[in-house]
């Protein structure tokens, strides 16, 4: 227990110097000021402003990201509460009761509640991960390459079962991502496939430039289908933002339960923090009085999934720094960051930079309490921001995704290839396929192969080693189980549901 | 959009673009080694998926005559036209004679992109925009950034 404080109190000397602070709040206001822009999710967020870090030390560059990536988040759910635009799936369930609260006058309510929840489940996810993250560290030092592979395809397997729609169609978007990761060098040959002797493919493709192509310009292309027909809240009341006393004790337990659920379901590799936010919904209608009320602005429905959502966003990481597999496409973009800056997320972590894991354990609490202390008195300027019309607004999107892609490599052909993954992007959602599955197969695809090489050397050629290794053996069956659960036609049926719901 | 022979023309195209993509990654590789299993060569892992696409397309083909489903939606043309008209005058742009020119410009063409586009509006949003971009990124942030490159004039901000 004395451990646990003291590594809590390193982190937080570490985190807690003045430019450090500074840092996160500079990060944490342009997180929201992009991440509130409509259909610019967490992922598309984080590419556009990661240059801003570049020439800073790894430590304050970390404490600036985890500031942007909180304000990501939270500038999505602002989007879809005024808006009803979901910047990205997992704020699809706010923008239910978020938005019929909007329209009743209580946005300032919704806004607020949501700040209070996801501060309560951030300070609780912080202390889970600080508590957890010593023995994961220490489970993942048993793994060999068998293990990290067979645990891959678990993660895949539950990408596939959480994508909706067709699981033969996300079956094959993880395949494409997986085929997309092997464009560039070789591991150990550095031979360059795929790369139709273009010199700028040659270092593959960049997961931020996929990601602002494929859910960034291509939900540009989608809204501009529709026209100016947003449903903004045109009126300029928003009402007070602190929640009363009756409403307060209304949310406690939701929050409580989406916190719990959240912090669980963050820790399953393959994206689960995704359905943190629909399971936080659907307990909250099951155990309400009066379910009829979802849906027509109950505050639950915005303190239990918000809760959920920030709990699952923060208990991903845990997944990434303890094991060294990024969950999902915003960690992977992560460990491009910390790459950047010479971290290499993984168990040895812990040991040998011991001050940075904290570091970035304690500045993701302050990038929590940052979010309270500046969204809220900043609201009014968030709903001015959102007040843009869409035919001017997609244009400062463009321009964002622009910078974000050229600050990377200051490369112009990488500007054309953001168009062409946009297009793609596109063409996949007119096809009815997720691009949720291709970005997690692209992130873990040189892992995969790296680790699924490696074990073949070890055991040489035999590849009976994935299933002779009991916890191997473990990770195989249980994906095997996911898949053939997804194929169930009654299960396949209830996905629907749950979606559409 | 029905015909006896196709019942899901979405699931038809599906199939037939994965086939595609397929053929051109296992194309791409002819000229690199499959390996063994215990020293996997560097084509043999994509090869390998590239081929479970393809059989993944041909089965969507297959129950694209035998089951029906969605059918194919409609393409609006228009947005992306004109975005990646903007995209291609950034990329142009960017470098000589730099932001100040390849913002307004890529945003003002972008602009058209959505029926409702307005000139007036249009032009005053690109100039306050760039304006603010160029603020906040080069002049706050300090990023690498070139805003005005002119070589005849020896101009280089």
């Amino acid at each position: 227990m004395m451990e646990f404080f003291g590594h809590l109190g390193l982190g937080f000397a570490v985190a807690l110097t003045m430019q450090n602070i500074i840092l996160c709040f500079v990060g944490c206001l342009v997180g929201t000021l992009i991440g509130v822009l409509p259909g610019i999710g967490p992922i598309a967020t984080i590419s556009i402003l990661l240059p801003l870090t570049f020439g800073l030390e790894p430590t304050s560059a970390l404490i600036m990201l985890a500031g942007i990536y909180y304000g990501a988040q939270y500038g999505g759910s602002t989007a879809s509460i005024l808006l009803n635009i979901p910047g990205e799936s997992s704020a699809v369930v706010t923008a239910l009761d978020g938005h019929a609260m909007a329209r009743k006058g209580r946005a300032g309510v919704a806004l607020g509640i949501s700040a209070i929840g996801s501060f309560f489940a951030g300070c609780f996810s912080t202390l889970l991960m600080a508590a957890m993250a010593i023995p994961l560290a220490s489970i993942a030092l048993i793994f060999g390459p068998a293990e990290y592979f067979s645990m891959m395809v678990m993660g895949l397997a539950f990408a596939i079962l959480l994508a909706r729609g067709s699981i033969l169609k996300a079956i094959l978007m993880v395949l494409v991502g997986l085929l997309l990761a092997g464009i560039g060098p070789d591991l150990t040959t550095g031979q360059l496939r795929m790369t139709f002797s273009q010199r700028w493919l040659s270092d593959g493709i960049e997961i931020s430039l996929l990601g602002m192509g494929l859910f960034g310009m291509a939900e540009v292309f989608r809204s501009l289908e529709h026209g100016e027909s947003r449903d903004t809240v045109r009126t300029a009341a928003i009402g007070r933002l602190l929640p009363n006393r009756a409403e307060m004790k209304q949310s406690a337990k939701p929050i409580m339960r989406g916190t719990l659920l959240g912090s669980i379901l963050g820790l399953l590799p393959g994206n689960g923090a995704v359905l943190a936010p629909f399971a936080s919904y659907t307990l909250e209608k099951r155990l309400a009085k009066d379910p009829s009320r979802f849906g027509h602005g109950a505050i639950e429905g915005v303190a239990g999934p918000e809760s959920a959502n920030n709990a699952g966003a923060q208990t991903s990481f845990i997944p990434l720094l303890t094991l060294g597999i990024p969950p999902n496409a915003v960690m992977a973009v992560m460990v491009g960051a910390m790459t950047i800056h010479g971290i290499v997320p993984g168990p040895q972590i812990i040991s040998k930079t011991p001050d940075i894991f904290w570091g970035i354990i304690a500045s993701m609490w302050i990038g929590n309490l940052m979010l309270l202390v500046i969204n809220l008195p900043l609201v009014g300027l968030w709903v001015k921001l959102l007040k843009v019309p869409y035919r001017l607004m997609f244009v400062g999107i463009m321009i964002f995704c622009c910078l974000g892609v050229y600050f990377i490599r200051r490369e112009p052909i990488d500007i054309l290839m953001l168009g062409g993954l946009g297009i793609v992007g596109y063409g996949l959602a007119k096809l009815n396929f997720e691009p949720a599955p291709l970005t997690l197969g692209f992130v873990l695809g040189r892992m995969m192969e790296e680790n699924l090489r490696q074990a073949l050397i070890i055991s040489r050629g035999d590849i009976l080693t994935f299933v002779e290794r009991p916890i191997s053996l473990v990770f195989l069956l249980l994906a095997i189980v996911m898949l053939g659960i997804g194929f169930l036609p009654k299960v396949s049926k209830r996905r629907e549901e749950v979606f559409v719901e | 959009m029905k015909t006896d022979l196709v019942k899901s023309s979405q699931n038809l195209i599906s199939g037939l673009i994965l086939i595609a993509f397929a053929a051109i990654a296992v194309w791409s590789l002819s000229n690199l080694s499959q390996g063994t299993v215990t020293s996997i060569g560097p084509a043999m892992v994509p090869r390998t998926v590239a081929l479970l696409i393809g059989l993944g397309g041909v089965v969507l083909v297959v129950l694209s005559l035998l089951h029906e489903s969605e059918p194919l939606e409609r393409w609006h043309v228009r947005g992306p036209v004109f975005v990646s008209l903007g995209l291609i005058a950034f990329a142009l742009t960017i470098k000589v004679p730099g932001f100040l020119v390849a913002a307004p410009l890529s945003m003002m063409i972008a602009g058209w992109g959505s029926q409702d586009a307005r000139l007036r509006e249009l032009i005053i949003f690109s100039v306050v925009l760039t304006g603010f971009c160029i603020l906040l990124f080069k002049v706050l942030l300090g990023q690498q950034l070139p805003i005005l490159v002119i070589h005849s004039l020896s101009i280089r901000i």
